[in-house]
């Protein structure tokens, strides 16, 4: 099916960008990193407290990373005005949608491997439990942030002021990822299911894909 | 649409906004009388439960202007119309004022009450991303002075923002429900007393009157804006003032394109 | 290095032609504003199939401006019009099918190499890959197909260009100032892709200051202030 081609040619084209400029690995992960050492510092070292606390730090480290990804998604496009050439083709823009929401998500989750290890080790959490609750979380929850931080970030790429209204736009909107995430992180380290929680995420993926690609091409008119 | 955008004209005529003005003075005075004098004190929580006349209704509007600006979104994005712009625009500013001040008058209710200020209740909590919501709204509206862009941009975050408060709201419910903590209920009681709800309907029949009079008024400084740009193009294009006004000639229509034709061989 | 006219009918076929009979571009009383400053004012502009039209005028004439809004990549904020028989607001997308805007901003990542913008933009066109080599090879940049364009010179990046518009063949093919610090062998590869537009019958319209260039042109469009004006040149001579 052509959207589903074009779309795959956009996260394609994205993540190889991404492969060769290596911003998520260069400066979201470390980004990701300091917040969880900072975290850490601000809260520990009580083991009690930081292993109590370490499902909403991961998440909101995860959070944080999602906003500066969906942004770098689109820098690549301002460059030389790349945005426009991807106007004016004829390519449904719902297509450019899912395959930048796709390029994203597939960054945060390489991203949230490394980062789940690393709170692993430094809150002291031994992340064994049910481990298909937990990707099933991480999974659709980033599916979920990586759509709102796609579709928001094609809010005019040179549009002053943008820096601080992506996060207000996003963090809100972003609010059943971070909740049903925790909540689900937590039970999963615990060894239980959390099925009604990643139910949420699944109607919130669903809720936000199905508007994002029905609303996608306003943002990019003139 | 059309019996929308005639019922939308007689609503914010200069005739149909002091009507409304006067409505809403009359209602106000007839909620407040009955808030304070004609509704009996709450069983358990005593006179503070009063406020319920005004934090329920607050929130009721919140609610009900995002639900406008939804309806006026999709109405912008279909049919291009700067008019429903302006009344997504003006229903925003309105409903964001209604949202805080559900949430502080909730905060003032709840303090007496559970003792504190703020116990992450469900319903409040949504509201304070709603409030979040609006914001982001009404900053998208500033990013850009092509009106049109501007439109469209705030239009999506209409959209999806209304289409995410349920979710939202479920979320929060249900994170809640693991820790029970004070939630706010409306009444002491299980169930209320005929005159109490008499009061509580009256109050937001009141407080929804008074949301069509100040939409009124900000639809009329809308067009009042309109105008203004509209003089100081007119000069410039060496056109008259009318020409410039609603949405001239080049009014959008982005859900009808035209069929493509491959021409026979 | 110029791109050969026999060799363009090697070039794999691209865009569907337009709807017979209709001129390629009719805009009506076009008006375009930014904020209160008019960019282009009452607009009349008429091209037919297979002209090739020059603008003139100087800086902030509007030139730009008018071809955007022939492209879609703006809306007018006041009039109408036709390109390729297509509606300027509720057929955007039949006009992006048959229309290539060539601009200074070359629209490259720069971190993919030619070769795979060019993939790239074939992807996002819907149209076949299978003429990028022969492509870069008419531009003249076969020996740089695997580098990135983060290195290229504003020559070889304005080369890249035309060769994704050779690709595409679209019916109507715009340029805005395309000269813009090109060396004089990359003006010739642009001159290359207008002549081959032209020999294949298909309508060009080019905008440009650039007094040396243009000659290929069968008519003259003068803008001054957002208006088509009179030739400043010919004015009171019959």
């Amino acid at each position: 099916m052509i959207l589903l081609r074009q779309a795959a040619a956009v996260a394609g084209k994205d993540l190889r960008v991404e492969v060769r400029g290596r911003y998520a690995l260069g400066a979201v992960l470390p980004f990701a990193a300091t917040l969880l050492v900072v975290f850490g510092l601000s809260l520990g070292p009580g083991r009690t407290l930081l292993r109590q606390t370490a499902p909403g730090l991961l998440w909101l480290a995860v959070l944080f990373a999602g906003v500066l990804a969906s942004r770098r998604a689109y820098e690549t496009e301002a460059e030389d005005g790349a945005m426009e050439g991807l106007l004016l083709a004829p390519v449904d823009k719902a297509a450019v949608f899912l395959g930048k929401a796709a390029g994203v998500a597939v960054q945060l989750v390489v991203l949230e491997a490394v980062v789940v290890a690393m709170v692993s080790a430094l809150f002291d959490l031994p992340v064994t439990g049910s481990v298909g609750t937990l990707a099933g979380a991480f999974l659709l929850g980033t599916v979920g942030l990586a759509a709102v931080g796609a579709l928001f970030g094609a809010l005019d790429v040179s549009a002053r002021a943008r820096e601080a209204v992506f996060p207000l736009l996003v963090l809100p909107l972003a609010t059943p990822v971070l909740v049903a995430g925790v909540k689900a992180t937590a039970l999963a380290i615990d060894g239980r299911g959390a099925s009604s929680w990643l139910g949420l995420l699944v109607a919130f993926d669903l809720v936000v894909l199905a508007a994002g690609t029905l609303v996608y091409e306003h943002l990019l008119e003139d | 649409m059309r019996p929308a955008e005639r019922a939308m004209g007689k609503l914010t005529a200069r005739r149909g906004e002091r009507i409304l003005a006067w409505l809403t003075l009359l209602a106000l005075a007839a909620s407040t009388v009955m808030s304070l004098a004609v509704a009996p004190p709450d069983a358990e929580q005593g006179n503070v439960q009063r406020l319920m006349y005004v934090h329920v209704p607050s929130a009721w509007l919140a609610y009900l202007a995002f639900a406008v600006v939804f309806v006026a979104s999709i109405a912008y994005l279909k049919s291009g119309k700067s008019r429903w712009d302006r009344l997504g625009a003006a229903s925003a500013e309105i409903g964001v004022l209604f949202t805080a001040l559900a949430i502080v008058l909730g905060s003032l209710w709840g303090k007496p009450v559970w003792g504190t200020w703020w116990t992450w209740d469900p319903r409040l909590t949504t509201t304070a991303i709603l409030l979040l919501i609006y914001l982001g709204y009404l900053a998208v509206r500033r990013l850009s002075d092509n009106p049109r862009r501007r439109g469209r941009w705030a239009a999506v975050v209409g959209i999806v923002g209304f289409a995410d408060v349920p979710i939202v709201q479920l979320s929060v419910t249900w994170w809640r429900s693991l820790h029970q903590g004070p939630t706010i209920r409306v009444l002491g009681q299980s169930t209320i007393a005929p005159i109490m709800l008499a009061t509580l309907l009256v109050a937001v029949a009141a407080f929804t009157v008074l949301y069509l009079y100040l939409m009124a008024v900000r639809l009329r400084v809308g067009r009042l804006e309109e105008r203004a740009m509209a003089e100081a193009l007119s000069p410039r294009l060496g056109q008259p003032v009318e020409a410039l006004m609603g949405d001239g000639e080049g009014a959008l229509s982005q859900r009808e394109p035209e069929p493509e034709v491959t021409p026979r061989a | 290095m110029f791109p050969r006219t026999t060799d363009a009918a090697t070039l794999p076929a691209a865009v569907e032609p337009a709807r017979a009979g209709t001129p390629a571009i009719a805009l009506s009383r076009v008006t375009r504003v930014f904020g209160v400053i008019p960019a282009v004012v009452r607009v009349d502009f008429t091209v037919e199939p297979g002209e090739t039209v020059l603008i003139r005028g100087p800086n902030g004439a509007g030139k730009s401006t008018l071809l955007r809004i022939v492209a879609t990549a703006l809306s007018p904020t006041y009039g109408e019009g036709h390109v390729q028989g297509f509606d300027l607001l509720r057929g955007r997308e039949g006009i992006r099918r048959r229309t290539e805007l060539l601009g200074h901003r070359t629209r490259l990542y720069e971190d993919l190499t030619a070769s795979e913008n060019l993939r790239f933009a074939c992807a996002m066109h819907d149209i076949s890959a299978a003429g990028v080599p022969e492509a870069l090879e008419h531009v003249g940049l076969a020996d740089v197909t695997g580098e990135r364009v983060r290195g290229f010179s504003q020559g070889m990046r304005q080369r890249l260009a035309v060769a994704r518009a050779l690709l595409r063949r679209p019916p109507l093919l715009l340029l805005d100032e395309p000269y813009a610090g090109l060396d004089g062998e990359a003006k010739d590869i642009v001159d290359g892709a207008i002549l081959e537009a032209r020999t294949a019958g298909r309508t060009v319209v080019l905008a440009t200051h650039d007094l040396s260039r243009g000659g290929l042109a069968s008519r003259t469009v003068f803008m001054d202030g957002g208006r088509i004006v009179p030739d400043p040149l010919r004015e009171g001579r019959p």
